[in-house]
């Protein structure tokens, strides 16, 4: 007797059982029957890889209301979106960002230039500049219980702090109404009294510090850069500076990581970021190359992931911590060197405050589509994230996704400071090879950083 | 089809009785389609849903042979030599008799494609949306369907040929020519990736085997002989036989049932026996006979998704059932056919999404993103660098370090000098001359092979076994040698030789 079968399929069991019912799909994982898997996996991801960079409009607004250069900006602690933005030419801006509004304006809150601001507590804002002031000011309250009847920019503020030079920098504690400025000296004020309450500097400083800045968790410990290429920690309890080191050139700003406690970030004058871990400060754990001018400004994002820079070179730049090339570069035509750049608190976007005056909006992921995304959107973002991700190594894939077009200026200063690292480097090989200082191993990049170390 | 006793064989089973065991539905796909209008040829989408069919004189017709509707028919008054289906049954190309046409789902003529001249044979790959053609003039004309480029056009050199096919896993197309050749093409390389003498005469039939990845490929040729080839290596047929009535057409089915069509019969073969070598020319045991009497048979094609076979004959079309042909589950992101209008619509988007670039074509589809092999090059000047280490590619910086991974690579030379010194004293790699002098004549040498090919990275017991042997017979050697020069003295018995270790 012979058995015999023949495949027949029930079409009721692949149509819809109702009207309107989904129709019923089958899948056989079968390797042969899906053939150029990895071909077509392929062309996917390099899709995706065009589809990012399609889709990667950063800029997003302009904020006006500075005459000149936009020197200093600080998000207000436990907010998102609230940063005040002080300009040469004197003026305080406080905007809210989402609604893109000013919240605080005063066009003359300093003679000269606001050289920085940043938020105390309770909305109070203090701000320094170079005609030997500190100024705090309330900008919670609202327009009508001015006492003065004065219009928004003839505001008066709530006290003035006299100094005996022109201020670099000022931060306010995290907890205490206490905060701290730079100026020639480094000195710590209370809220509530008119003189300062201790000076840090070491005695045999002659240098001008450029920035103080309170660590965020470890909330008295400070930190300050000096025109003397020196970076000094300072604790206000014991009113001493604990740590000196000087390095190689000079650094601009400052940023402690919002996440981990005993990591800091400097912006250079020598084109490099530096990620330095305080409790080794002979070398950095990381050196960020990308720049080609002095980094101005540098900001972590609160996620203490990634972190923004702002340079003389007119771009604003995005890294990732621990990944020390290719950043995301943002640039405009008329965008001018930034001095000052800030992350918003929810990590999603950047400003940046340049020498034309405005205070610019980015998206901190270029690509990111801002609005409501749909379920089938968002998983379609991550199949498309995962793709790139696992074919990164792929030639093609890789190519699309690490080039930036550079306008010319910035393209050919790379090239020129390429050249002539080369030309150092080759230089630098031919003194080895016919020299005894060939004879041990070539000094790490690294190693060069920290010239000396002080405690 | 399963038969119980030895006494019982399946071919003894006529379709008769297949129809009357198989169920309703299946039994539908018993059919015989009485046309004029020559010898037809058939084509089926990927889905196994629809059906067209092409008469030599210009009889062209495309259906959904399950629901049974026709889409179009065509009397295009010229002769016709090929069909086939675009990405699905909404496009369909035919080889006419000077050119080749696009046609839509109703039969509108949308393209004439006039670069493709005299065409006798068309295949579509569906992956990479490229028409492939091939005609009297010996040309093979890849054009992309997405497009509407010609991507590439490539000389074979060896006359008009008839037999086309594609491998469905690599889109590697074979081709069957006048001369006894099948040849291999990809569109990357000028040249055929492979070309290989198949048959005395000229081939009549080609066919890849899609239940095994393209592993297996089935050549007939007019002098009546049908081969069946390792696609892996090309070292003669791994099996041979004649079948009776002059060249055969054969079709390769999706569970690898391979069904072959000479003089005025079918007959199918299935999976095992047809694909183990088998030295002698006797045809493998046969698994289903059906007579047609309609003879040439010009086309056969197995259905996708179902136990269909179809014969395309001078009289017309017939279907036959060959119960375990198809493969019996359908995976719907790839064809389904059940889908609906939208569902087509969206894999066709979809498809041309993921279109493969043409020059992705090679004989192992892998190759993409798999790790390229590490250069033998090195920038070493007599086993010295120029320049510094840290600048240094990756694996010569490995292979200065000591840590680079070298098992796959031995030189057979450097290892005999290895050997022969013994003590590890090799500097220099051997010269020329060197080489010609250590040559060993007729010594031992199918065993030097052998143990060459066993030293891969597979740690084999046999192979270490012999090298083990090797080993103490030069031991033994060397120790005759040294007594015989007088460097040692010859072991004495002794009486406190039974307490040895046996080593």
């Amino acid at each position: 007797m012979v058995k015999i079968n023949v495949l027949q399929h029930a079409p009721s069991a692949h149509l819809p059982q109702r009207p309107g019912d989904p129709t019923p799909t089958s899948r056989n994982l079968d390797p042969l029957m899906h053939p150029f898997a990895r071909a077509r996996e392929r062309t996917r991801a390099l899709n995706a890889a065009k589809m990012e960079r399609m889709f990667a409009k950063p800029f997003i607004a302009a904020l006006e209301g500075h005459v000149d250069a936009v020197e200093a900006m600080a998000r207000k602690p436990d907010t998102l979106d609230i940063v005040a933005s002080g300009s040469w030419d004197g003026g305080l801006i406080v905007h809210d960002v989402s609604r893109r509004t000013k919240v605080f304006q005063h066009d003359q809150a300093h003679k000269g230039k606001v050289s920085d601001v940043c938020f105390g507590q309770e909305g109070r804002l203090l701000s320094c500049g170079v005609d030997r002031n500190i100024k705090l000011w309330n900008t919670e309250s609202s327009f009508d219980d001015d006492e003065s009847g004065a219009g928004p920019s003839q505001r008066k503020p709530v006290s003035i702090f006299p100094g005996k030079s022109a201020f670099n920098s000022i931060d306010h504690h995290r907890y205490d109404p206490l905060f701290a400025t730079g100026s020639n000296l480094v000195q710590v004020w209370d809220e509530t009294k008119s003189a300062a309450v201790s000076n840090l500097t070491l005695p045999t400083s002659t240098e001008t510090v450029t920035a103080v800045r309170f660590n965020l968790s470890e909330a008295s410990v400070l930190a300050s850069i000096g025109s003397d290429r020196s970076f000094t920690l300072y604790d206000i309890r014991t009113g001493k500076a604990e740590r000196r080191i000087i390095m190689q050139m000079r650094s601009n700003a400052l940023s402690w990581s919002p996440t981990f406690p005993t990591s800091v970030l400097l912006a250079s004058e020598d084109h490099n970021l530096y990620t330095f871990d305080i409790r080794s400060l002979n070398t950095p754990t990381q050196i960020y190359k990308g720049h080609v001018a002095a980094v101005m400004s540098c900001d972590w994002s609160p996620t203490g992931l990634e972190f923004v820079s702002g340079g003389w070179d007119r771009t604003v730049r995005i890294w990732k911590e621990g990944h020390g090339s290719a950043p995301e570069v943002y640039h405009t035509k008329r965008m001018q060197r930034v001095m000052s750049t800030v992350y918003t608190g929810d990590a999603r976007f950047v400003l940046s405050g340049s020498d034309d005056g405005n205070v610019r909006i980015w998206k901190a992921h270029a690509s990111d589509k801002l609005g409501i995304i749909t379920a089938r959107e968002r998983a379609a973002i991550e199949y498309r994230e995962t793709l790139k991700s696992r074919w990164k190594a792929d030639s093609e894939v890789n190519k699309i996704s690490r080039v930036r077009h550079l306008p010319k200026p910035v393209y050919k200063a790379a090239q020129l400071k390429r050249t002539m690292l080369e030309a150092q480097r080759v230089k630098e090989e031919r003194r080895r090879k016919h020299t005894r200082a060939g004879e041990d191993k070539p000094k790490a990049q690294r190693k060069k950083v920290v010239i000396a170390e002080q405690s | 089809m399963e038969v119980e006793g030895e006494l019982e064989k399946t071919w003894r089973v006529g379709q008769d009785e297949i129809v009357q065991a198989a169920g309703q539905q299946a039994a539908q796909g018993r059919q015989e389609w009485k046309l004029d209008g020559g010898p037809y040829r058939t084509r089926y989408t990927r889905n196994g849903r629809h059906l067209a069919v092409v008469g030599k004189k210009g009889h062209v017709a495309t259906f959904d042979w399950q629901a049974g509707t026709l889409h179009t028919e065509l009397q295009l008054g010229e002769t016709c030599r090929d069909i086939t289906f675009l990405q699905d049954h909404s496009h369909f190309a035919v080889a006419q008799k000077k050119y080749v046409f696009i046609y839509d789902r109703d039969g509108v003529e949308l393209h004439k494609l006039k670069s493709h001249i005299e065409p006798t044979r068309l295949e579509f790959l569906p992956y990479h949306w490229l028409l492939a053609s091939v005609g009297n003039a010996g040309y093979l004309k890849y054009q992309d369907t997405s497009t509407g480029q010609l991507v590439v056009e490539h000389r074979t050199k060896l006359g008009a040929c008839h037999t086309m096919c594609q491998n469905p896993h690599n889109a590697v197309i074979h081709l069957g020519h006048q001369n006894g050749t099948v040849t291999l093409w990809t569109p990357n390389l000028p040249h055929p990736a492979v070309r290989l003498l198949a048959h005395l005469g000229p081939v009549a039939s080609v066919s890849v085997d899609p239940s095994t990845g393209g592993r297996y490929m089935a050549t007939a040729g007019q002098d009546g002989t049908v081969k069946v080839w390792d696609c892996r290596n090309w070292k003669g047929a791994v099996r041979t036989w004649n079948a009776r009535g002059g060249g055969a057409i054969l079709d390769w089915s999706q569970k690898g049932a391979l069904g072959v069509a000479t003089g005025g019969s079918v007959n199918v073969y299935t999976k095992p026996s047809i694909q183990t070598p088998f030295a002698p020319v006797v045809p493998p045991p046969l698994y289903i006979t059906h007579p047609v009497p309609h003879r040439p048979l010009t086309s056969l094609r197995f259905c996708p998704f179902q136990d269909i076979l179809t014969i395309g004959h001078s009289a017309g079309v017939s279907n036959i059932l060959v119960p375990g042909s198809g493969e019996p589950n359908f995976d719907s992101s790839e064809a389904d056919p059940f889908e609906n209008k939208k569902a087509r619509r969206e894999r066709e988007v979809k498809n041309l999404l993921d279109k493969i670039q043409p020059d992705a074509i090679a004989l192992d589809p892998d190759f993409i993103g798999s790790l390229a092999p590490t250069p033998k090059l090195s920038t070493a000047v007599d086993g010295a660098h120029n320049i510094p280490y840290s600048r240094l590619p990756r694996h010569e910086r490995l292979r200065v370090a000591g840590k680079a991974d070298e098992t796959e690579e031995v030189d057979d030379d450097a290892r005999g000098v290895e050997d022969e010194n013994g003590d590890g004293q090799r500097k220099r790699p051997l010269t020329k001359a060197d080489k010609e002098k250590k040559k060993m004549r007729g010594k031992n040498k199918t065993l030097k092979r052998y143990l060459r090919k066993q030293r891969k990275n597979v740690i084999d017991p046999r192979a270490v076994a012999v090298r083990t042997k090797l080993e103490k017979q030069r031991e033994e050697r060397r120790k005759a040698q040294a007594i015989a020069s007088g460097a040692e003295q010859p072991h004495k018995p002794s009486a406190l030789d039974r307490f040895k270790r046996p080593s």
